[in-house]
């Protein structure tokens, strides 16, 4: 099962002997715009969902506080979505990143708290747990070549088992400071230092994924793995290295949920995965239309985040988070289908 | 059947074709790979669309063309198509079930209708689970259902009573077949006969079609060319019936090498001994540089597999191949091996297997050298990759001259003409071409032919399998005939015509039918 829909079904109708399309520079220009008009769409409507909200909420939605605390408070979903981005890219799904996420910053709680362990040694074992995590996902899907979906919906639900078992069903209070001091109280121009970790992991995946051979080889893994195959590329290594890199990325927003909160809440990572791949997909309709890409799904995740922001300033229900998440994810599924179809 | 056309886009691959089946008749449909016999059936069956003008009669009555899915049954119809039509996932029961289902509101009773089921396959002396999947079955035993479910359909329209008539089809069932099978098949022809059935019998073996069949009907490029009393007719006016007096060549001019240009001087660049895997049991050759090696076969001959084999990508039970003095193992080799190896494969599925549809030109044409324009960071060099992307587009003359529009866009020949590109840029050694001119218009065709011809002259060499015998007859110095797993014969020089390649092939296939013939 890919991430990505297949495009190219085996097609019984063989292709006509037709002319070599000539240059045709109208349609080239009319297709031109068409396509800037889809990368620029996520941004404008976001800068859009800016002007709005500073029109209606006028007092306090356009201040520089409440755009440290949109870009601050939602570092961990930034990184978890840069982690739910791993395996979309090699055309694989994780439904167990949140369960990642949880059990590491559980087991970091738990090993400071509970076990007074130094803070930083709790961390490294919990992103090490994060990472195990990761190379089983991978062994599951790639090595028995099962479904990821319902392997990883699966996996999810053991490591929520786990996270409730440690945790004895409460929630860990009192975690080292220092810890939330690097990541939510330090600040760099008014901004949590946490969502510039997130920035620099979002730029090194950027890098990779779009200029390097690696990233091509991803690449072709995630839209054809038969192409991919054929053409010589390591197809499985590829996909558990998606696996892997998502688990640990999911281990880096557990750290950081950690140092957000203060505190290890079993029940509080569950509602993180859907928005994680709603940015996800929302950021494939940008940027580069068509495909997963870590731009897109910065903004994407920062264009969840005021459109939710925004609705509770003007006095929203709690519901309405639920409810604005699931549609944006339903909306860029369709959306980005569309695209696909258009573009073969 | 009168007037029967069938296009896919511009191709017609059925054109004007009339087609009697008398009553408790068995007939013969024969014809090349490609020249429309499966097509016929699948406009019975109402899988294709025929044109508006084709028409059906049974016993006289005209019946309205696309038949809807599913209106065989009531027509009396039943097949055993050349895919066999199960469902892999689904068990034997299940598959012999579907059919019959009289009705889609009663409760299925799976009980009854498993000891139902494992009663019919003991009627027709069939050994098969019939909890087992069809994956799970060995191929010939997936036939045997496919057969026993159509035998099945026959007998339960004529207790039905209202269908003055029921016609089996029977589209090359005796690829999958050994001969104690075979004659099984035979049998079961004979009783459907017997109880009043007519059958089409559509097959490349020649022995099996005389001991079967009183009559044959021939197509050739979807045109009916002749019928004929099997009696009255010997092998060869049937096969150059289906095969056609000496075509001229149309376009563009031979790739072939002079006949001056002695290859077996050249230095050897590939050899291949005893591979075995698939349908392949047994294959040796040896290809010498610069030298373009066709092997022609019919659907199950083993042909097909060879190029997937080589290059690991489908699973070999043995064989070694030697590569620069290296001999490696082919059984256990895996696709990145082959690339190492500078081994290329173009397969048949362009876009399942050889092209990424939505990624660009640019991106489809240098995945497998982008690694070489790379900086200290790993970074690619876009100027000097994109530089070289343009030179191989203007060298391979692909339409438009563009790396950024997504290859999905393009025409087939110019897709081809850049899986092309991207091979050739790892200087194979070894290139293997499966049905490389598939959906592909007559002027690429020409170039593709020519490009491949350049290629070699830095030494590869090549494996082209083709069903297409007027390729291989204008681009390859050698042909090597298969049939059943084995090569069985090589053309050489003056020899390779398109004639006599496929005199060669129904010759070896027939007279291999023949000999199981006699030894059962």
């Amino acid at each position: 099962m890919s991430a990505t829909e297949p495009t190219t079904q085996p097609t019984t109708k063989p292709e006509a002997p037709q002319a070599t399309p000539g240059p045709r520079p109208r349609r080239a220009e009319s297709a031109q715009i068409a396509v800037f008009a889809e990368r620029a769409a996520l941004p404008v409507t976001w800068i859009a969902l800016i002007v709005v909200y500073s029109i209606t909420a006028s007092s306090t939605f356009p201040t520089w506080s409440n755009a440290s605390n949109i870009l601050g408070s939602q570092a961990v979903l930034f990184v978890l979505a840069l982690a739910a981005l791993m395996p979309s890219l090699t055309g694989d799904f994780d439904l167990s990143l949140g369960g990642i996420m949880g059990l590491t910053a559980m087991i970091a709680g738990v090993l400071n708290v509970n076990d007074h362990m130094a803070i930083g040694l709790a961390c490294i074992i919990g992103v090490v747990a994060a990472l195990a995590a990761g190379l089983l996902n991978g062994f599951l899907v790639v090595r028995c070549d099962t479904n990821p979906l319902i392997i990883t919906l699966g996996m999810g639900s053991v490591f929520t088992g786990i996270i409730y078992y440690l945790a004895g069903s409460q929630t860990i209070v009192g975690v080292s400071t220092s810890l939330s001091k690097i990541t939510f109280s330090d600040k760099l121009l008014g901004i949590p230092i946490e969502f510039f970790y997130g920035l620099a992991l979002m730029l090194i995946i950027w890098y990779v994924s779009t200029l390097t051979p690696l990233g091509l080889r991803s690449l072709f893994v995630g839209q054809s793995r038969d192409v991919a195959r054929l053409s010589g590329i390591r197809v499985d290594r590829i996909r558990w290295g998606g696996f892997v890199l998502g688990g640990l990325l999911a281990g880096f927003a557990g750290v950081l949920f950690l140092g957000t909160t203060g505190s290890a809440d079993p029940t509080a990572s569950g509602p993180y995965l859907l928005p994680a791949y709603a940015a996800v997909f929302l950021g494939a309709t940008t940027i580069k239309p068509g495909r997963f890409n870590a731009f897109g799904t910065a903004i994407a995740v920062y264009f969840l985040a005021t459109g939710v922001n925004g609705l509770q300033l003007l006095g929203a229900q709690n519901y309405v988070q639920q409810l604005f998440y699931g549609a944006a994810l339903v909306v860029a599924v369709v959306l980005s289908r569309q695209l696909r179809r258009s573009r073969t | 059947m009168r007037n029967v056309t069938q296009r896919f886009g511009a191709f017609r691959a059925l054109k004007n074709v009339d087609f009697d089946v008398h009553h408790g008749e068995t007939v013969a449909l024969l014809g090349e790979n490609g020249c429309g016999k499966s097509t016929l059936v699948k406009i019975l069956a109402g899988i294709n669309v025929p044109d508006p003008e084709s028409e059906l009669y049974l016993d006289g009555r005209p019946h309205a063309l696309p038949l809807p899915p599913g209106e065989f049954r009531d027509l009396g119809l039943s097949f055993v198509h050349q895919d066999l039509g199960l469902s892999r996932t689904l068990t034997v029961v299940e598959n012999l079930t579907i059919g019959g289902l009289g009705s889609t509101r009663r409760r299925i009773n799976w009980r009854r209708e498993r000891s139902r089921a494992r009663e019919v396959l003991r009627s027709y002396n069939v050994d098969v689970d019939p909890s087992a999947t069809i994956d799970q079955l060995p191929p010939v035993a997936q036939a045997l259902v496919a057969i026993v479910r159509a035998a099945e359909d026959l007998k339960l329209y004529r207790e039905r009573g209202d269908l003055g008539h029921s016609v089996l089809f029977l589209d090359e069932p005796t690829v999958f077949l050994p001969d104690t099978e075979v004659e099984f098949l035979f049998d079961l022809v004979r009783s459907v006969v017997a109880g009043g059935a007519s059958t089409v019998f559509i097959s490349h073996d020649l022995s099996a079609v005389r001991r079967l069949c009183q009559r044959a009907a021939v197509l050739r490029d979807g045109e009916l060319v002749g019928e004929a009393q099997l009696g009255q007719v010997s092998d060869n006016d049937l096969v150059e019936m289906i095969v056609g007096p000496a075509k001229q060549t149309l376009v563009g001019r031979s790739q072939r090498r002079t006949l001056a240009d002695d290859v077996s001087r050249r230095p050897v660049a590939c050899e291949i001994s005893d591979l075995r895997g698939g349908r392949v049991y047994g294959v040796t050759l040896s290809i010498h540089e610069t030298e373009v090696v066709g092997i022609a076969g019919l659907l199950g001959s083993g042909a097909d597999d060879i190029p997937y084999l080589l290059f690991g990508a489908q699973r070999a039970e043995s064989g070694t191949m030697s590569l620069n003095g290296h001999a490696h193992p082919i059984a256990g080799m895996t696709t990145v091996d082959a690339v190492y190896r500078q081994v290329a494969l173009v397969p048949a599925d362009r876009r399942r297997d050889a092209i990424v549809a939505p990624l660009t030109v640019g991106e489809n044409a240098s995945i497998l050298v982008n690694d070489r324009y790379t900086t200290a960071g790993r970074r690619i060099q876009g100027r000097r990759l994109n530089a070289r992307i343009r030179q191989l587009l203007d060298r391979f003359d692909v339409r438009p001259r563009r790396s950024d529009v997504p290859i999905g866009q393009l025409s087939g020949g110019n897709q081809q003409k850049v899986v092309l590109a991207k091979w050739l840029e790892i200087e194979p050694r070894v290139l293997l071409l499966h049905e490389p001119t598939q959906g592909v218009d007559v002027a690429a065709r020409a170039e593709i032919y020519r490009l491949v011809r350049e290629g070699t002259e830095a030494g590869m060499g090549v494996i082209w399998v083709s069903s297409d015998f007027e390729e291989l007859a204008r681009v390859c110095d050698r042909v090597l005939i298969m049939a059943h797993g084995l090569v069985r014969s090589e053309l050489t020089g003056n020899d390779v015509t398109e004639d006599a390649i496929s005199t060669a092939v129904y010759r070896y296939s027939t007279d291999e039918g023949a000999m199981l013939a006699h030894a059962s």
